[in-house]
């Protein structure tokens, strides 16, 4: 008995084995296939995009090496690639190992350029004709870094308030004429939420919540958060503290710790509380339409710009992606091409076309009718006065300590004058060394 | 082993194992005219011939250990000087990284949350182990069962438990809030609120015990049923059994457990790291040291600044184990002395 579980035991270890050998075996073959055609080069392009972004990358793919046949693209998923979680390409450069071309968060590029990085594209711009002029400002100025391009924009965003038309029915405010002022939004918040106990039933609106990131708020209160000119951050600016005091005296009002209890609770997706009807007000980008398209057509809404203490000079922020080239990549010439085409007009159509990511190209938009729909027009109508976040090395750090100050203030440990003289000092120093 | 008619594939290895105490017994007659000290030189030459193999062999592991611990440990000491960033080699700047580590107040939230943690779940995962132990030690049919299914948790990856409580936790239909809701509690936010973040997190930490109730169970094993049947007679009851024969001959086991309890809570990090998204919310609540630390060194580009950190969670590990080793004469019972 024992024997023959013994003999059973070893056919199983020697079937695994081979199964295991002839799985490499297929594995290494799948992947030299891909050299197959001597003349051709082959570009190795690192991105985090699935689903319809994923499919929209594939295209432009297929359309570049249609037009290119001599280069061929070997498209890598790399999860959070760019998404704040670049410690994949990180090691990768420093091992002297890194893709050709890499999906980039643009704000991060001037931090990556300081650090020497990325591959200097100034002189293959010059040489092949890419310019300022084809791109908005903002994302241009994004992807250089002391003068010098480093990144070829590709698709970016703006943040509007979306609101719920039939819940500002339901309480008696006039969806033609959101609110335009803080006090104003203040005001629509408390009559549109429903509290009973700890427990909110819905709540009219939560200033951080979604996009409502501080930079949105602190340009909105018309303060700003970094002097190119001294290479200074200026969180300590007087407008950025009467904006986090504005958050901070909204959490104190609603009780931080229910409304965390309420977006704790809440999912994404087809189970965001906007969607779901728990929540009247958000702030979000674009791509929020398509999420409601799919999860709940017959929700009736509508956006406005983040309310300004006046009612006047509306603004918003922009990010956006990009395509690099990560110091020491190989086939510099072959990536820049494929750069140019995705960057250029016709990668822009195509992706713009599929993922309905606004592109950085504004007659792009244009052909693509993003300007005729009621809602993505008014994206695209607040671009030209866009901010986009400091280009400066600490952009990473600047960001995190925005967001724990915003955090802690609601939280009420510290004083909003406190907090952001402390970010100021963190994010100077290091900005000095 | 050494069967040199043997013919099979391993015929290769036996043989240069059966030519070794060949090469010694040659060398050997050799050095017998010489003094002592050059018997004793050449004795080790020899038994290097006779360990060369045996290095060859293990030679992968020590190539390993040397390339992927030592020199990055050894380097990461010299790292801690300087403004190294991964992509660029930064400059020496001596102990600056350490002073400014003493005034960087997330640094010392993160010793914070890191200490309040190993203060409750190293005791905690203690006396929850040994009365889990104890438990799964009585004489009980399917015994087996049970066994398995309080170490069952411990198979569940740290990034899918995390996501399991983010659901059991959920303040509005988790099923803890639902069950205390039942009898009239209502429940906090959990992992949204200030207070009781850190509480939720040792709450799961304990539930994969299963790995230490395991050890303490090898350890009820090895205490001879002599004592219980001497404590029987004496009329002993339960408690007295409990506290003078189980519990200090359990000790070493404890001991075992007490150090790497305290290993593990210091350098807890996946379960927070996936919980908040690597972002330490709430308000920096549950940032925990090895999260600070990582993110230093592969987001903010202070891979210098994160070695020292490195090099000061070390110290800090270091004195407590040798607090606990020390204090361990006085109150760990080993059998047989």
């Amino acid at each position: 008995m024992k024997q023959k579980q013994k003999k059973i035991g070893s056919l199983v270890l020697m079937i695994m084995l081979t199964l295991s050998m002839i799985l490499t075996g297929c594995s290494s073959k799948s992947s030299s296939s891909g050299k197959a055609n001597k003349n051709q080069t082959t570009v190795t392009f690192w991105h985090p995009m699935t689903d319809v972004t994923g499919e929209a990358v594939d295209a432009v793919i297929k359309e570049f090496e249609k037009q290119n046949p001599d280069i061929k693209i070997n498209s890598v998923y790399t999860a959070n690639q760019g998404e704040g979680q670049n410690e994949k390409l990180m090691t990768a450069i420093s091992g002297g190992n890194p893709p050709d071309v890499a999906y980039f968060d643009r704000f991060e590029i001037g931090s990556w350029a300081a650090q020497g990085s990325l591959e200097d594209l100034t002189q293959l711009a010059e040489s092949s004709g890419v310019t300022k002029e084809t791109y908005y400002p903002f994302a241009w100025d994004e992807a250089n870094y002391q003068g010098k391009l480093f990144g070829i924009p590709t698709t970016t965003d703006s943040r509007l308030v979306y609101f719920n038309i039939d819940h500002f029915k339901e309480v008696g405010l006039d969806p033609e004429n959101p609110p335009k002022t803080i006090a104003e939004l203040e005001a629509a918040a408390e009559k549109l939420t429903k509290k009973k106990g700890k427990r909110f039933e819905r709540i009219g609106f939560i200033p951080w919540f979604g996009q409502g990131w501080f930079y949105g708020w602190g340009w909105s209160f018309g303060g700003e958060f970094y002097n190119p000119e001294t290479n200074k951050a200026t969180a300590e600016d007087p407008k950025l503290v009467e904006a986090l005091q504005w958050i901070t005296d909204y959490a104190k009002k609603y009780n931080v710790e229910d409304i965390a209890g309420f977006t704790d609770s809440q999912g994404q997706g087809a189970m965001d509380p906007f969607l779901t009807g728990q929540l009247s007000m958000k702030v979000s980008g674009p791509w929020e339409v398509s999420a409601i398209k799919k999860f709940k057509p017959d929700l009736k809404y509508g956006v406005f710009p983040l309310p300004t203490p006046t009612g006047e000079n509306h603004t918003t922020w922009s990010g956006g992606w990009s395509v690099v080239i990560p110091k020491g990549a190989e086939n510099k010439d072959a990536a820049w091409k494929f750069m140019k085409f995705f960057g250029g007009e016709e990668g822009q159509k195509v992706f713009s076309g599929i993922a309905r990511d606004f592109s950085v190209i504004d007659s792009v938009n244009e052909e693509l009718g993003y300007k005729g729909d009621p809602i993505l027009k008014e994206f695209v109508k607040i671009l030209p006065v866009s901010h986009h976040r400091p280009v400066m090395t600490q952009g990473s750090l600047y960001w995190n300590e925005l967001a724990s100050a915003v955090e802690n203030a609601t939280r009420g440990n510290g004083s909003p004058e406190e907090l952001l003289t402390k970010v100021n000092e963190k994010v100077n120093k290091e900005l000095s060394k | 082993m050494l069967l040199p008619e043997n013919q099979s594939s391993g015929g290769a290895v036996i043989k240069v194992k059966g030519n070794m105490p060949l090469a010694e017994n040659m060398n050997s007659p050799k050095t017998e005219p010489n003094n002592q000290i050059n018997i004793t030189a050449k004795k080790r030459l020899a038994n290097w011939g006779k360990y060369k193999t045996g290095f060859l062999f293990a030679s992968p592991w020590i190539i390993g250990l040397l390339v992927f611990y030592a020199i990055p440990l050894v380097s990461s000491i010299y790292f801690s000087f300087t403004t190294y960033s991964i992509l660029q080699p930064g400059e020496f700047i001596g102990l600056q990284n350490y002073k400014e580590l003493m005034n960087d107040e997330l640094f010392w939230k993160s010793v914070y949350n890191t200490v309040y943690f190993a203060v409750f779940y190293v005791p905690l995962g203690i006396i929850f182990g040994v009365a889990l132990a104890m438990m799964l030690n009585m004489k009980v049919k399917g015994m087996a069962v049970y066994r398995t299914i309080f170490f069952l948790p411990t198979l569940v990856p740290h990034v899918a438990l995390a996501v399991l409580w983010m659901w059991l936790l959920n303040p509005g239909f988790g099923l803890v809030n639902g069950i205390l809701s039942t009898i009239g509690i209502e429940g906090p936010s959990w992992l949204g609120s200030e207070t009781w973040s850190k509480p939720s997190l040792i709450l799961m930490s304990l539930w994969g015990i299963g790995q230490a109730v395991v050890i303490y169970l090898a350890g009820l094993g090895d205490i001879p049923e002599d004592y219980y049947d001497a404590a029987n007679v004496d009329g002993a009851n339960w408690f007295q059994k409990t506290f003078h024969i189980t519990l200090p001959l359990l000790t070493p086991v404890i001991f075992f457990n007490l150090v790497m309890g305290i290993i593990g809570a210091f350098q807890q990090f996946t379960l927070p790291y996936t919980l908040t998204q690597g972002k330490g919310t709430p308000a920096n609540s549950l940032t925990f040291y090895v999260m600070y630390l990582y993110d230093n060194g592969f987001k903010f580009f202070k891979m210098g600044y994160a070695s020292a950190m490195a090099w000061v969670l070390f110290l800090i590990v270091m004195a407590l184990t040798a607090f606990v080793f020390i204090t361990s004469k006085r109150w760990v019972h080993y059998q047989g002395k």
